[in-house]
């Protein structure tokens, strides 16, 4: 070790490590989703993992509801430019766990896909089908429609959702950028009103939110 | 003293705290346009007609097209955590032109980043 370096302790050295591999540990734990819970899904077909996500997915949706009713109300009351902006800041935290579940790229957009294009397969391979009686098959292909509609009803539901968290997140951050410009000037008041303003928007996207949660309906169910 | 290994900790924590995600709306225009294979950093991202939205690391990732050549950078993507950064694709360019909601660097593709 050359002169001008700072020598560091080895049992500090091994103090930090061992703080590092646990925490590494336990953020691989929480990662994970336990076996209790992964394993009645596996196996089962993409319509039917896509509904046990939706029917997850609203009970998730109404805890986060809840959180970002009470962040509208704690919103109005706000003294400080300070305690607003990490208001926001938490906000985005919850409007993102509403993001994650319906990007285009979660596990339910693409479950969603699967089970529209097992949908589509069925009804192709039963108007092929021989075996059964045509009373029978008619059953069994109107089955099919309506799944496929109920899963098409449902995708288009996701995809307003997306839309809507998209906007109050790009909102959410518009305004903590306009709020941060303010304070650099220190127009405190004006980033209070814009903070207090901000109430409206969040009533608007939990009514929205509600209004889905009680429209979406698991395909099947 | 005790200031070392509390710094120590305190470094490794810090560490723990740079990852979470964000997300990259991908809008295309005009909405009819056909979008060329896409991919952000190794990832294939199935685009849709009009605006697809991603979850993806925080970080800067790269945006590329597949073309007949291979791939071709578009711009660069600065995702932060829980914020969209939003970036809207001419296809009918070819190459596909990447126009970015709030952008830093220069004009041409290898310096072009959108942030958000």
């Amino acid at each position: 070790m050359g002169h001008g370096s700072i020598a560091i302790p080895r049992r500090y050295l091994i103090a930090a490590l061992l703080t590092l591999v646990l925490l590494s540990a336990a953020a691989l734990l929480a990662a994970q989703p336990s076996a209790a819970q992964a394993d009645p899904k596996q196996g089962a077909s993409p319509d039917v993992q896509f509904s046990q996500q939706l029917d997850e997915l609203k009970k998730s949706f109404s805890d986060v509801g809840r959180q970002i009713d009470e962040s509208a109300k704690s919103i109005d009351t706000i003294k400080s430019p300070e305690e607003g902006r990490k208001s926001i800041e938490e906000l985005r935290g919850q409007v993102a766990k509403l993001l994650d579940a319906v990007a285009d790229n979660g596990e339910i957009s693409r479950l969603g896909g699967k089970a529209l294009a097992l949908a589509e397969e069925k009804l192709k391979s039963l108007d092929r089908e021989t075996r059964f009686k045509p009373e029978e098959k008619q059953y069994l292909l109107n089955r099919w429609r309506e799944l496929r509609a109920a899963t098409e009803t449902a995708i288009r539901d996701l995809d307003g959702a997306r839309k809507d968290f998209a906007d109050l997140l790009r909102s959410l951050q518009t305004s903590e950028d306009y709020i941060d410009e303010l304070m650099q000037i220190r127009e405190h008041e004006k980033a209070l009103q814009v903070i207090h303003q901000l109430s409206e928007g969040i009533r608007d996207a939990s009514t929205k939110l509600k209004k889905l949660l009680g429209s979406i309906k698991p395909p099947g169910v | 003293m005790r200031a070392g290994p509390m710094a120590l900790t305190l470094l490794a924590l810090a560490g723990c705290n740079q990852g979470g995600t964000g997300y990259v709306e991908l809008k295309t225009v005009p909405v009819s346009a056909k979008v060329p294979p896409l991919f952000l950093d190794a990832d294939r991202v199935d685009a849709k007609a009009g605006v697809t939205l991603l979850r993806q690391a925080v970080g800067t990732a790269k945006l590329q097209a597949e073309g007949a050549d291979g791939k071709v950078l578009l711009c660069h993507v600065v995702v932060k955590k829980n914020r969209i950064t939003t970036v809207t694709l001419s296809p009918m360019e070819r190459p596909p032109r990447c126009q970015c909601e709030r952008a830093s660097g220069g004009e041409g593709a290898a310096s072009r980043t959108c942030i958000g």
